[in-house]
């Protein structure tokens, strides 16, 4: 039996996106608290909890709320301020924090984002385009035709041919191993991580649970979600990718080199010269190695994107916990599907991406702790200044270093290929928090 | 990280420039004759080398308080000590920092140098450290890694709550003293950066030895 409350923890913590996949993020701005707090008593009953993860088919809904939001729908002050400072703040506002600067910057970002308007975070997941379509209808139904909360932005997303990312890359491979949460754990998780670094009134890693936002009944087995929204820069990448190889086969190597898997999701470590389909399809291999046998990245780069994000066994130069910055992520690709042709400056801007749901307990470090340290850095894995090939945010002249005998390559001309185009940091609360908001007093 | 730049024409930095030497030879009419007669020998040897020696350094700051010049940052703490605190702290270090507490300080990568100093009687304790980056961020991964040498090293303060304790990080912004000014050879060079270009120049040094055979 998990220790976890999963009655009470909401599905999208624990649930792994399912593949294929459909799905829609709605945004709602609440215009008056009391309208609020009725939306979320209609909504409730919907919103899915963690019970059954591992099996469960059914398409979910997922609600998490801004601190604007709990702000609107008429949350007490004494509450609000026990919400750590940068959740209060808002991810636009910690941009210096996050190195979302120049290109990144807020100032360049799509509306709704970044301006507080983003309150109420609905995510309708499905397995099947049908079910998918019924779920939305139920989240749309508890919004529409009631008045005093509106959607400020409907995006679909998934439905993409073999559930590709904007790069033509199969992603979501490599979550991270929450103790007591009730599954067998898939070969190459790695050890058990403290399920309160992911779930807010659990011990996190220090042994004793983070701090919690109050009362207890609104903090418990809620969590904080990190939604950050790219625009996928597909003509600038496939460029990059011709104009550093000779053929067909070293272009895929270079991708692979670049994420440390082939777009298949094969890793290299156990796929380190040729592409394996079916290894990587197979998620009881596809996720089953360490960096034992390869502590200079001749195989995965040690500037390659899987590797920065976790990077396992890795001999660092730097101290690191590295079961200290792991979070679950839910990424989710909207827009125009993966082409290979496209080359032009024009593709870089057809509508095409991911939305991020990055959860953990403490969302808001770990992601500021990623953004500075391991995607827009390079010295923790004694690379310098080099940054994520595939997150960072580049400068003219940033390279990307592949380790090999006898001399390293190093290739010049990384840009940002993933353009930062919004982001909100929410509150993800349990079920029962979610009932404590519906029925706050004036 | 933020960075003040100030754009100003050339005759106008200059102008300013005599404005604010007039202003420190004032300051200066209070002053020894020491003093003053260094005051005078390099302002002459400036007017000698023209104005670019008025432009301002960038100034930045290392998370919430500190200063940070390029990829280097500067933490200095003054806080009160435990009575005994002192003694029990060089006892400490005299038998086991040299091996464990160094070893450790090494792993973290970060650190180019710390100095503890017993201040006031062994009652204060001022603690000065140049590392890389941010240090609030990896709090997390100290705690976890190599929490007892930190406790040691920092158990002896009042009111220390423990390395493993989230209140750690206000503990220690509270005895936070900002430097007055500081001075750095390399601000490009981290700590990683600098040992593995001794790495590459010894390497160098070698293979130039045997070209020249």
């Amino acid at each position: 039996m998990p220790a976890l409350d999963l009655n009470e923890i909401q599905a999208t913590v624990l649930r792994h996106r399912p593949e294929p996949y459909f799905g829609t993020h709605i945004m709602l701005r609440i215009d008056d608290a009391r309208a609020g707090r009725l939306f979320l008593r209609r909504l409730a009953p919907h919103v899915a909890s963690a019970a059954n993860w591992w099996t469960a088919g059914d398409a979910w809904i997922a609600v998490a709320i801004s601190y604007p939001g709990l702000v609107a729908l008429g949350v007490p002050e004494d509450s609000l301020r026990s919400f750590p400072e940068a959740f209060r703040m808002g991810m636009a506002a910690r941009a210096e924090k996050l190195c979302d600067i120049g290109l990144n910057d807020p100032n360049n970002w799509d509306l709704p984002f970044g301006k507080g308007h983003v309150h109420i975070l609905l995510s309708a997941f499905s397995d099947t385009e049908e079910k998918w379509r019924r779920a939305i209808t139920t989240a749309r139904s508890q919004v529409e035709g009631h008045g005093g909360v509106s959607i400020v932005l409907i995006q679909d997303f998934g439905a993409q041919p073999g559930s590709l990312n904007p790069f033509g890359y199969k992603d979501g491979i490599g979550q991270p191993n929450i103790e007591d949460s009730g599954a067998e754990p898939l070969p190459g998780q790695g050890q058990a991580i403290n399920a309160g670094e992911f779930v807010l009134g659990y011990p996190a890693n220090a042994g004793v649970p983070l701090p919690m936002p109050q009362p207890e009944v609104l903090g418990r087995n809620g969590t904080f979600v990190g939604l950050r929204k790219y625009q996928s820069r597909v003509g600038a990448f496939n460029r990059f990718l011709h104009e550093n190889t000779k053929n067909d086969g070293e272009r895929e190597l270079l991708a692979a080199k670049l994420v440390g898997r082939w777009r298949s999701g094969a890793p290299l470590t156990l796929a380190p010269t040729r592409d394996d389909p079916a290894l990587g399809q197979d998620p009881q291999r596809n996720n089953d190695f360490n960096y034992t046998g390869d502590p200079d990245g001749k195989q995965v780069p040690l500037g390659c994107h899987m590797r920065r994000m976790n990077p396992r066994d890795s001999r660092m130069p730097l101290l690191t916990d590295v079961n200290s910055h792991r979070i679950i992520r839910r990424s989710t690709t909207y827009g125009a599907p993966y082409d290979p042709n496209a080359l032009s400056e024009a593709d870089d801007e057809i509508e095409r991406g991911l939305y991020f749901l990055f959860i953990s307990a403490k969302a808001m470090d770990t992601l500021e702790f990623l953004q500075r340290d391991w995607i827009n850095d390079g010295n923790f894995m004694g690379l310098s200044n080099e940054r994520d090939p595939l997150l960072g945010l580049h400068q003219e002249g940033d390279t990307f270093t592949i380790p090999k005998d006898p001399v390293r390559r190093r290739i010049h001309g990384v840009q940002t290929f993933n353009v930062l185009r919004g982001g909100e940091y929410m509150f993800m609360p349990s079920l029962s928090a979610l009932k404590w908001l519906a029925d706050l007093k004036e | 990280m933020t960075i003040d730049t100030v754009q100003k024409t050339p005759s106008e930095q200059t102008s300013e420039f005599e404005r604010k030497v007039q202003k420190l030879r004032e300051i200066y009419a209070d002053a020894g004759p020491i003093s003053k007669t260094a005051l005078e020998n390099v302002i002459r040897g400036l007017n000698a080398g023209g104005p670019e020696a008025a432009s301002e350094a960038p100034k930045e700051s290392a998370g919430r308080i500190g200063a940070r010049q390029g990829r280097v940052s500067e933490l200095t703490v003054i806080a009160p000590l435990k009575p005994g605190g002192a003694k029990r702290m060089r006892a400490f270090f005299e038998t086991l920092h040299g091996n464990v507490g160094n070893e450790a300080v090494d792993r973290v990568g970060t650190v180019h140098d710390m100095r503890w100093v017993f201040l006031d009687n062994d009652t204060k304790l001022l603690f000065a450290s140049t590392y890389d980056g941010d240090w609030d961020p990896y709090i997390d991964d100290f705690a976890t890694k190599i929490p007892d040498i930190l406790d040691l090293q920092f158990g002896e303060l009042e009111g220390w709550p423990g390395v493993r304790n989230p209140a750690v990080k206000d503990f220690i912004v509270k005895y936070q003293v900002q430097s007055y000014f500081w001075y750095v050879a390399s601000p490009n060079l981290t700590a990683v950066e600098t040992k593995r270009l001794e790495r590459v120049g010894k390497a160098l040094d070698e293979f130039l030895d045997k070209v020249g055979e």
